[in-house]
């Protein structure tokens, strides 16, 4: 039985991996920028087409470039729309950005069409490495590697370089970081971006692992909510542990009840919510009190 | 009294006057209908996993009105198409349907779950209701009503044309299938036959809607080495499985058989990792296709510059159906439209496609299908086995006797 449970485990931590990578970006907006983005998912499945058509167009490599494309989109869309919500009720957000994920979504169907698309590992990532009791295939080893260098190269980038602490600064207090003469609302369309590229990065890798549709969206946004949810809206260690979590969590369901593994990461968020309403890693933050 | 020139007219007549004109719709209703064009409801589901599905089966249904260049019964005709967001939502959509759109008879139903609650709300509304995708049993079984007629090939009998493939690689099955109304008829449909044939289960998951990540349910599979995978996923489920069977090495390995597939279900998957053998009522190559459903695969693809999925055809040859129907009944009344359905037929290869009369179930031959070994064209993935039953003089007795199917008209 522990050779099952660890193949299961090490199955939950590539999908916790793309729950972390989604979940990142929608923790990242929502804590710079007090924007909850309900559009996230959309950008997740940009991400998944731009793959699709540069890997169509270009080959292999060109795939990269997909996040980047994202992320403009994500710019272009701040300037355009989100900026004009910071001051607004968070209701207003809400639907703004729901129907924002409609259009893109809409947009999608009309340019790629309805029909899922094929889309497969690339070949020189096909086959699987079985080590002692658990077996996973080279693909996943290469999301979950991904997933972990996004993730560090994340934390380096926010932590020690001086963009990243004029992120942190102007989440805690905007106003100051104004005051000392930096241009905040430039930055917070790159922050956007940022949260949007992230969101990206988890289209490309699930692309060649679940269906390539306009729907797709729909099976990421909302344990990214969870996810978000348990670990601590806006904190970055919250959501990769509650990420990694989730997706163990329904791995192991699925062995011993895997019709509740659809409805298990919302008993756990239910759970978490009435024991620390705060989430894993909750902070108390100034300004959304 | 004097006369005074021009047109005069007293209060009285004007009073008069003014009734007439009101009353003359009531008193000529064939010239204000005439003007009227017929107006004939389209449910399938706009957004979600079955969406991909429903868009071929609304270009079909919107194709088989432009063949009448949008005319019935030498009057306009007109297709008003709401969502099916869930159940209740699609039954409101049918309400409003009917009582605000003021549709003659209804088509669509893409998922069981909702098409077993709008042949329901038809009743109730007795307004006829023509089923093109779901193949949940009960609805022509013991929810059937003199209001529903249905296209798609019950759970229970494709099973029975699919089991003796499934038998062929071993009789260790593993199920599975998606946790509502279609795979659970999946489900016990199999289940019951494989304990006809003596068979053990040696698994069986059933699957949330919407799973991104099959790879649990893969090693469970793995480790119980079945002879051959029952599904019974749907639409982007059954895609994402297929996808990543392959990815964890399982195609080729393990044989998969399942009911009902889509062609966009199959597109999805892509050469590299589709696998398996299947039924379905229509293939866009297969060569015993009769001269009309030719003649349709090629206008569809004239027009959508694509070949058509086997959903393209099935709203297409219900909408036939009910257009036909309503022709032939010279009316937009409930009653002589589902009489014409009952006398509906076509022409078919084998045998004529027609509705039965004691469960409304169209009567229809399927095909076994078994993906080619080597696919070149990004469209064509199947090998046509067989078409089921192999004798056309079988076809009600597949289908089930009045007592098998269990349906009491209401």
């Amino acid at each position: 039985m522990l050779d099952v449970i660890l193949s299961q485990v090490a199955s939950g931590l590539v999908l916790g991996g793309l729950y972390v990578l989604i979940a990142i970006g929608l923790s990242i907006i929502f804590g710079l920028l007090g924007i909850v983005n309900f559009a996230h998912g959309a950008f997740f499945t940009l991400g998944a087409y731009f793959a699709l058509t540069l890997y169509r167009t270009f080959g292999w490599p060109a795939v990269i470039l997909s996040p980047i494309l994202v992320g403009a989109v994500g710019i272009v869309v701040e300037r355009l729309l989100i900026r004009r919500l910071y001051d607004k009720e968070p209701l207003v957000s809400l639907i703004i950005t729901f129907a924002l994920a409609l259009m893109i979504e809409a947009t999608v169907r009309l340019v790629w069409g309805g029909i899922g698309q094929p889309f497969s590992p690339p070949p020189f990532l096909s086959g699987f490495y079985i080590w002692g009791p658990v077996l996973i295939t080279k693909y996943r080893v290469a999301v979950l590697a991904t997933t972990a260098a996004v993730l560090i190269a994340l934390w380096l980038f926010l932590t020690y370089t001086p963009f990243g602490r004029i992120l942190r600064a102007g989440s805690r207090d905007p106003e100051m970081v104004g005051l000392l003469g930096i241009n905040l609302p430039r930055v917070l369309a790159w922050v956007f971006g940022l949260g949007c590229a992230i969101s990206g990065i988890a289209g490309v890798l699930a692309a060649p692992l679940w269906t390539v549709t306009p729907t797709m969206a729909t099976n990421a946004i909302m344990p990214a909510f969870v996810v978000v949810a348990i670990g601590g809206l806006g904190s970055f260690a919250g959501a990769v542990i509650a990420g990694l979590l989730v997706g163990v969590v329904i791995a192991l369901t699925i062995q011993f009840k895997p019709e509740a593994s659809g409805a298990v990461m919302y008993l756990f968020m239910a759970l978490m919510l009435l024991l620390r309403p705060r989430g894993l890693l909750g902070e108390r933050w100034e300004r959304f009190e | 009294m004097i006369r005074k020139p021009g047109l005069v007219v007293s209060r009285r007549q004007a009073l008069f006057g003014a009734a007439s004109l009101a009353a003359a719709p009531l008193a000529m209703p064939h010239v204000a209908r005439a003007a009227d064009p017929i107006r004939i409801g389209l449910l399938l589901a706009k957004t979600g996993q079955i969406a991909p599905q429903t868009e071929y089966l609304a270009n079909g249904t919107f194709l088989a009105l432009e063949e009448r260049n949008n005319m019935i019964m030498g009057q306009p005709a007109e297709l008003i198409w709401l969502d099916e967001p869930s159940p209740q939502g699609a039954v409101q959509n049918m309400q409003k349907l009917v009582q605000e759109n003021k549709v003659c008879a209804v088509l669509g139903g893409s998922l069981s779950s909702n098409a077993l609650a709008e042949e329901a709300k038809a009743a109730e509304l007795k307004v006829p209701f023509v089923c093109d995708n779901a193949a949940a049993t009960e609805i022509t079984g013991k929810n059937c009503n003199r209001y529903t007629f249905r296209l798609n090939t019950p759970v229970i009998v494709q099973s029975r044309m699919l089991a003796p493939y499934a038998l062929k690689y071993g009789k260790r099955w593993y199920h599975i299938t998606a946790s509502y109304a279609f795979g659970q008829d999946i489900l016990r449909s199999s289940r019951e036959l494989l304990k006809q044939a003596g068979g053990t289960e040696v698994g069986s998951d059933e699957v949330p809607l919407n799973t991104p990540d099959f790879s649990s349910f893969i090693l469970k599979i793995r480790q119980a080495k079945p002879d051959v995978v029952v599904g019974g996923l749907s639409a982007g489920d059954l895609s994402t499985f297929l996808k990543q069977w392959n990815e964890l090495g399982m195609k080729g390995k393990i044989p998969f058989v399942e009911i009902a597939i889509g062609d966009t279900d199959i597109w999805a998957v892509g050469p590299e990792a589709a696998t398996g053998t299947f039924t379905k009522q229509w293939y866009y190559k297969n060569p015993a296709n009769p001269p009309a459903e030719q003649a349709f695969a090629a206008a569809y693809e004239k027009k959508f510059g694509k070949p058509a999925a086997d959903k393209a055809w099935m709203g297409w040859i219900t909408a036939r159906s009910l257009f036909e129907s309503i022709e032939a009944a010279k009316s937009t009344e409930t009653m002589p439209i589902i009489e014409a359905l009952e006398n509906w037929s076509f022409k078919g290869s084998k045998s004529d496609y027609r509705y039965r009369k004691f469960d409304h179930q169209m009567l229809i031959p399927n095909l076994a299908v078994s993906v080619k070994d080597k696919i070149t064209d990004k469209w064509d993935y199947f090998d046509v086995k067989a078409t089921l039953p192999e004798n056309p003089a079988d076809i009600d007795k597949v289908y089930g006797t009045e007592e098998e199917v269990g349906c009491k008209m209401t």
